[in-house]
């Protein structure tokens, strides 16, 4: 039998292939591209899911397919493009395909349906999107990652500013590339340390950079360090420089600020953005070398509060929106807040638990909303809408889903990794005040995100139609109804493939198929387990109530009656015939969250206070930069000019330089080779 | 012709089969002379300049045959020293013989269209593959006598060459500059020539080597006959401080005289550059005549002349004059980074300059045969007149664009490795410097070329165009081939290079 892994490059290369076709195709193409796209991701999905079965057939491995550069001297490095599969990347490959594929369904009914125009460079920018998120997927090096990551960018800028020709989209776009872009910075300084201390940015391998730290640490190995720092202290740098593009892409404090604006995006390009591609970039990107990330506690208590920070603030902020796409942005800023608390409090498996399933609720909602948009003809306002509940009955009830998963109600899926999640900094947060911290504005948030989802539910689909758009909504298709479906079955089930509470209270062994799969147990890549990172972290764990039973069910308690708790205060001021605004309630704190807390007004205010510093830079650049290259282009012509008169036109001067330059020659050479 | 008769009849069979790309070009030479004294009124253009092609396209075949067949060369019994060694055909001379053919090919190709109207065209061709005879002597001599005798064989056709158009003033006049600088040159070469032979007592490039360990007190005169000899060199490499002919004699004289003197007459002394220096005066370099610094003085002052003179010109043929001489620099690095005993970085950079030769002969020659179409045209001579030329005549702008970006050495076309290869062979050979100054004045001559770019493809048409109406198909074959060679280069340079370093190899083994 063949093997998956020969394959591996065609799950990139196939969505690759429909952005070359729909590039050149143009309008001849049918569907305008659409069905090339599907039937693209269709093949990385069913290749995916080959990869997948074969990784759990033990078929884990990492295989470098080029090297396009390679280093000369004492320690000779190479620049590579290879594939990393283990059960990691195998599964976030289903997780990307099925999402791609998935939006690219949906965009018939959403893009080809509506008759959008210029539909093949959206189609275009779909298989980019998606080939290289899956480049990213694969990567077996940091820089490969982070070519990767940097095309995501891109093609999150070119889709988010796909309509153009109005004012807000290709300001958004320039908005989401410049402040990830920012981020990125420290990320590209990140990977040149990592090449110079470590002399490779492989992840997986004996000789890979997270193996040579934990060497190094040990001391077992030496590296390079710059002044002579302290190892441990360089590599929480280099980590940090390296979350930073993390941040920036991931939506994290304090430079999620693009994300709300993203949404100026088509909606399914938000789906894709938000689920599978660019913002899950950034926390695969860590779970990718948490092997790194475990050996500084420093960086994952930074990590871990910068999460739980941001899934609260976030969260506050989507109390208060209008627009559906505005809350379900703030959601999803909130949720990876929670999956790098995750990350950063030691709970690896259940950041990618809750990456997971976060895909595909929040693909589903995403899509769901943009099912609401089609019916509404494109308003987005909540309070136009409200009665949808028996217009459009499957988006309804997938909705449904999605928020119960969202908001984390028992049993949807989102309710066991966000368990799962509080669990894990709960349990290490007990000796560490940071991680506590995070913890606790974890749990806060909570309620919020209840009470703002089911505020969206109740706002959409409860009570009477609000205006003449939602009593007669436009109908959508099965194209919009079949990703619907798909994602809500999803969003309900997801949560069994890692049932840890109930194999804890109940002692049922095995059923955190999850747990078992991250830990390398049908085969994996050694080093890369779950069981290897939980040695390296620093923490230790603490339970309370004499046990670990009685944490679990305490811990799944306390956040699920939370979450009640925020629904029934939804209920209680929403799911009424005709609600009002009650956010006027809030008084002064309503402006705050509505404005962001100011954060925009901010960072203009930063840039607008560090102009000096751009200023100087423009001087050094326009001074002396360029008056160095100035300088030497008209010192050039000048001395161009006087080169060009001693070509007098008159042949004695001719004759007459001629001998002079050679007798000039003659005595030079004479006194210095002593021939007189 | 008493050398010759020395020998038994199989010998002189020999001689001739060895030095058969010179002895074809000799007598197509004749057949021409032939050709036009049988019909001395007839103008038969078509029928000399096929001849005169035919001629240099068969003793370019030879020579390609002979360098893949390995006549010469180390690998099949090493080179064959004819006349008593006054004559030497290996590997370095085929290369050259093969430079000098192929431009001789597209100078004439070219010629066809440009002396349509010309009273007596057999004169050109027969001048022209008279001297292109000569330079094939010129690369395969092995002694200072037969250097001078062939060099001037060269030089005396190139002026009548350069002063062709007899009606033309400044024809005529960058003709009599030609000359009377050349006389200069050649006296200080024959002057040079006698001083070597006082010291060393040969003329034999392998017997003055011989001999220059043991010229004790006699190595003042070795050494300022060597200076002068390297002066004829420079004379015909165009190189400072011989140069001051070039500007002129390339601007007065028909641009298809142009591009071959600016290609293969300084290939032609780069030729005898080569083979002088480093057969006969390499020992040199241990008794203190350092004669590598001089032309490393040279290359770097050639290389800063050249192409800072160019910069602020206003004719695109002069501008062309003085990048050739810019060149000229370049390829003097060949000989610069030149060092006693290191054989093998020598080959490499030598080896390097030839295969820079070998692609400049194709990209220059194109770009003077692009003006000389534009001097066919009547357009004019400026950068503003070439304004807008790309909407006329698009494949030969392209191709004019080919030859610029080349040899700017931007890496898109040959020009761009043979001057990596150049430059970083003399880094391996320790002279930075060199590069350094080579890799700047390139970034410098980048502002020039384009500048001609910018006017053929963005600018508007400043002139009438309209007399543009007719595409003289000798010219534009020759524009088109240069350009397309000057292209597949890029992908075919490894051949070339190699058989370069294997020619240079041979010479310091």
């Amino acid at each position: 039998m063949v093997s998956a892994s020969a394959y591996v490059p065609a799950i990139v290369l196939l969505p690759f292939v429909s952005f070359i076709v729909a590039l050149f195709g143009r309008d001849n193409l049918p569907k305008r591209g659409a069905y090339g796209g599907i039937a693209a991701t269709a093949g990385s999905l069913a290749l995916s899911l080959w990869v997948l079965v074969s990784v759990r057939n033990g078929a884990a491995f990492q295989e470098t397919y080029y090297t396009w550069a390679t280093g000369v001297g004492s320690q000779p490095w190479g620049l590579t493009f290879g594939a990393l599969i283990d059960p990691l990347s195998a599964l976030m490959l289903v997780i990307v395909s099925l999402v791609a594929m998935l939006v690219h369904i949906f965009s018939l009914g959403y893009m080809n349906d509506e008759d959008e125009r210029d539909l093949p460079r959206y189609y275009a920018g779909l298989g980019l999107f998606t080939a290289s998120m899956l480049g990213f997927v694969i990567a077996d090096n940091l820089l490969m990652a982070f070519m990767f990551f940097e095309l995501v960018g891109l093609c999150s800028y070119l889709l988010i500013g796909f309509h153009f020709r109005e004012p807000g989209p290709p300001s958004a776009a320039k908005k989401a590339f410049l402040v990830t872009r920012f981020g990125d910075y420290f990320f590209l300084v990140g990977v040149v340390a990592v090449f110079t201390t470590f002399g490779t940015a492989a992840f997986a391998g004996t000789e890979s950079f997270p193996a040579l730290a934990e060497a190094a640490l040990n001391g077992e190995a030496t590296v390079w360090t710059p002044g002579g720092l302290e190892v441990s202290t360089w590599f929480t740098i280099v980590g940090l420089l390296i979350l930073g593009g993390v941040i920036g892409k991931s939506a994290q404090f304090p430079l999620h600020t693009w994300l709300p604006d993203a949404m100026e995006g088509p909606t399914p390009v938000s789906a894709l953005i938000h689920a599978a591609t660019m913002v899950a970039a950034g926390v695969y990107l860590v779970a990718r070398m948490y092997g790194f990330y475990v050996l500084s506690p420093t960086t994952m208590a930074i990590i871990a509060f910068v999460g739980g920070f941001t899934a609260l603030f976030a969260a506050t902020m989507g109390v208060v929106k209008r627009e559906l796409k505005q809350v379900l942005a703030y959601s999803t800023i909130s949720q990876y807040g929670y999956m790098m608390l995750a990350l950063g409090s030691g709970g690896y498996v259940a950041a990618v638990f809750h990456l997971t399933t976060h895909a595909f609720f929040k693909a589903l909602l995403f899509l769901g909303a943009g099912s609401v948009i089609i019916a509404m003809h494109h308003n987005e306002d909540m309070w136009d809408m409200g009665g949808l509940k028996d217009k459009m009955p499957v988006t309804y009830w997938t909705f449904l889903a999605g928020s119960l998963a969202l908001a984390g109600i028992f049993p949807f899926a989102g309710f066991w990794s966000k368990d799962e999640i509080l669990y894990e900094a709960l349990i290490h947060g007990l000796d560490e005040p940071l991680i506590l911290g995070a913890y606790v504005m974890g749990l806060l948030a909570v309620p919020v995100t209840a009470f703002y989802t089911f505020r969206m539910v109740f706002l959409t689909f409860h009570g009477e139609p609000r205006s003449s758009l939602a009593r007669d909504p436009h109908p959508v298709r099965w194209n919009v109804k079949g990703p619907l479906s798909v994602l809500g079955v999803l969003a309900v089930v997801t949560g069994g493939i890692n049932m840890v509470p109930v194999q804890k209270v109940l002692g049922i062994e095995g059923i955190d198929y999850l747990h078992l799969w991250l830990d390398n147990h049908w085969g994996g890549i050694e080093g890369l387990s779950s069981h290897h990172y939980a040695e390296l972290n620093p923490y230790s764990s603490q339970y309370l109530f004499g046990g670990e039973v009685s944490t679990v069910l305490a811990g799944a308690a306390v956040s699920l009656g939370l979450a009640l708790g925020g629904l029934a205060l939804a209920w209680a001021l929403y799911n009424v015939a005709d609600p009002a605004e009650h956010t006027d309630k809030l008084g002064g704190l309503k402006a705050l969250l509505y404005n962001n807390y100011y954060q925009d007004e901010f960072q203009v205010w930063v840039a607008d206070n560090t102009r000096a510093v751009a200023g100087s830079a423009d001087t050094f650049d326009q001074g002396v930069i360029d008056g160095v290259v100035n300088g030497v282009s008209s010192v050039s012509l000048l001395s161009s000019e006087r080169i060009r008169r001693i070509q007098s036109g008159v042949v004695s001067n001719y004759a007459l330089l001629l001998t002079l330059g050679l007798t000039t020659l003659l005595v030079v050479f004479g006194l210095i080779g002593g021939w007189f | 012709m008493s050398l010759l008769l020395q020998g038994t009849a199989t010998d002189w069979v020999f001689s001739v089969r060895a030095l058969l790309p010179v002895v074809l070009l000799a007598l197509t030479g004749l057949v021409v002379f032939g050709i036009n004294s049988l019909r001395p009124d007839g103008r038969d253009n078509k029928l000399l300049a096929l001849t005169s092609i035919a001629g240099t396209l068969s003793a370019l075949g030879v020579a390609i045959w002979y360098l893949l067949a390995g006549t010469g060369q180390p690998t099949h019994g090493g080179a064959i020293s004819l006349f008593s060694g006054a004559i030497i055909v290996d590997g370095l001379g085929l290369f050259f013989t093969a430079i000098f053919t192929s431009v001789a090919t597209l100078v004439i190709a070219a010629s066809y269209d440009y002396f349509e109207t010309d009273a007596n065209p057999a004169s050109f061709y027969s001048l022209l593959l008279l001297a292109t005879t000569a330079m094939g002597l010129m690369a395969v001599s092995n002694s200072l006598a037969t250097v001078f005798v062939s060099l001037e064989m060269a030089s005396l056709p190139s002026y009548a060459l350069v002063a062709y158009l007899k009606d033309n003033r400044g024809s005529v006049e960058a003709g009599l500059k030609y000359f009377l600088i050349g006389a200069v040159s050649s006296a200080v070469l024959a002057f040079g020539i006698s001083l070597v032979y006082a010291a060393t007592g040969s003329l034999l490039l392998p017997d003055i080597a011989a001999q220059i360990g043991s010229v004790g007190d006699l190595n003042g005169v070795l050494g300022v006959g060597i200076v002068m000899v390297a002066g004829g060199v420079a004379f015909k490499t165009a190189s400072v401080p011989f140069h001051f002919w070039a500007p002129e004699a390339y601007e007065g004289a028909p641009a298809p005289v142009s591009a071959f003197l600016s290609s293969a007459s300084k290939a032609a002394g780069f030729a005898v550059g080569f083979r002088v220096f480093a057969t006969a005066f390499q020992p040199a370099l241990d008794i203190g005549i350092d004669w590598g610094l001089l032309f490393g003085i040279l290359a770097v002052v050639t290389m800063v002349l050249g192409n800072f003179a160019a910069a602020t010109q206003t004719e695109v043929k002069r501008m062309l004059a003085y990048s050739s001489i810019g060149h000229a620099g370049y390829a003097l690095i060949g000989l610069a980074a030149i060092t006693a005993g290191a054989s093998a970085t020598n080959a490499t950079v030598m080896g390097a300059a030839m295969a820079h030769l070998f692609v400049y002969g194709f990209m220059n020659t194109g770009a003077f045969l692009f003006i000389a179409m534009v001097e066919r045209w009547g357009v004019g001579r400026t950068f503003e007149d070439y304004a807008g030329l790309a909407e006329r005549a698009p494949m030969a702008s392209l191709a004019m664009a080919v030859f610029m970006f080349s040899l700017a050495g931007l890496p898109l076309f040959g020009g761009f490795l043979s001057k990596y290869v150049l430059f970083l062979g003399a880094i391996n050979a320790g002279f930075w410097w060199l590069a350094a100054v080579g890799a700047v004045t390139s970034a410098l001559s980048l502002f020039y070329y384009s500048r001609v770019v910018k006017a053929l493809w963005l600018e508007d048409a400043t002139t009438d165009l309209d007399a543009i109406g007719d595409a003289p198909t000798g010219l534009y074959a020759a524009v088109i081939v240069a350009g397309v060679v000057t292209v597949l280069l890029l992908p075919g340079f490894g051949p070339v290079i190699e058989t370069a370093e294997a020619a240079a190899a041979a010479l310091f083994a």
